[in-house]
């Protein structure tokens, strides 16, 4: 640590090859493309480099990467737009297919269907700001506690507490109505 | 519980982080609520399609420890170079073109400017009565001669 904080190049990379499995999972967080993750884990990187003198130590080096992964991440999601709604109309033959399964009993798990889950997760998500959805898929997802989400983006456990909250409703609600829409096409058809 | 709507349940917290006695009661409440029951099905599916999402994590390829390492070179690179230096670099091309333009624009007005005079002088001394006067006659005229001939000629015509 002190070796990079002195500028040395290969105690550098050494930082870059054992942290970079946990900033790409914080940047996977909120990007499901591959070149998104890796243009937001370079930043994190090149920003810890230069703000490295002001790391003083008192946390773990892995928890001060994710949070300027966090922070690099959510700038970034703010500089894109928010995505619509999703309808049924924009649901696919496979979306409209995994949903039926999940209403019934015959569940299936496969990496075709985890990924046409994930897909529709990430569709759904998109009408939350990126702070809501980066408390929903921590809590939610990763199973993190409030004090370890508050932690890791710096806001305050009641803030965690009311975004998680808030994504939450939103998404089931979100939900709910695709549902609800679904059963009358079906009843309309 | 039975009663009372389950929403409120559904958002306070994580599915999986609920207890066996708190599922048991939305069950038995979802049961007899036809709104609830869509509301806990709708919860349900969101929690395995988020669940599915924090699993598709995407891996660091084995050349990013390069292309980070590459791009930190070339952001020192740049940083080492005196902030007045790099202006120079990033302005050179326009600073350049409008010296040029500058020049360009100052020969094109020294080249025009030096004919455009003599034409004026002639045209002012091909019109002033001074010069006709000057002109029209054969013997070298003083200036004195030239104001008396204007206001004798002005005096007869009254």
């Amino acid at each position: 640590m002190r070796q990079a904080q002195d500028g040395d190049e290969s105690a550098f990379a050494e930082i870059v090859r054992r942290y970079s499995p946990r900033v790409f999972s914080t940047a996977s967080r909120f990007f499901r493309q591959r070149s998104l993750v890796e243009e937001a884990a370079q930043e994190v990187f090149l920003k810890a480099f230069t703000q490295l003198g002001s790391f003083e130590g008192r946390g773990s080096l892995e928890g001060w990467l994710t949070r300027i992964a966090t922070n690099t991440c959510l700038n970034m999601l703010r500089a894109g737009k928010r995505r619509p709604e999703l309808t049924v109309s924009d649901l696919s033959d496979e979306e409209d297919q995994w949903l039926e399964q999940q209403l019934s009993d015959t569940k299936q798990r496969s990496v075709e269907s985890n990924l046409v889950a994930a897909d529709l997760a990430d569709r759904l998500l998109s009408v939350l700001s990126p702070e809501d959805q980066q408390a929903l898929l921590m809590i939610d997802g990763e199973d993190a506690s409030i004090k370890e989400v508050a932690e890791a983006t710096g806001w305050s456990e009641s803030k965690v507490k009311v975004r998680a909250f808030r994504a939450r409703k939103k998404i089931r609600e979100a939900m709910e109505k695709l549902l609800r829409s679904r059963d009358h096409k079906a009843a309309t058809t | 519980m039975k009663d009372k709507h389950i929403t409120e349940v559904l958002d306070n917290a994580a599915l999986a982080s609920l207890s066996p006695s708190e599922l048991d009661a939305i069950r038995a409440h979802v049961r007899g609520c036809e709104a609830c029951r869509t509301a806990f099905a709708a919860a349900q599916i969101s929690a395995v399609m988020i669940k599915e999402r924090t699993q598709a994590a995407v891996e660091p390829s084995p050349f990013f420890q390069t292309r980070v390492m590459a791009a930190w070179r070339e952001q020192q690179a740049v940083e080492s170079v005196p902030a007045i230096v790099r202006l120079w670099r990033s302005s050179r091309a326009l600073v350049s073109s409008m010296a040029l333009a500058t020049v360009a624009l100052g020969a094109l007005s020294f080249m025009v400017s030096a004919p455009a005079t003599t034409t004026l002088d002639q045209t002012a001394s091909a019109y002033s009565a001074e010069s006709v006067i000057f002109q029209d006659s054969d013997d070298q005229l003083t200036y004195d001669q030239v104001i008396n001939a204007i206001y004798t000629d002005d005096g007869d015509n009254k």
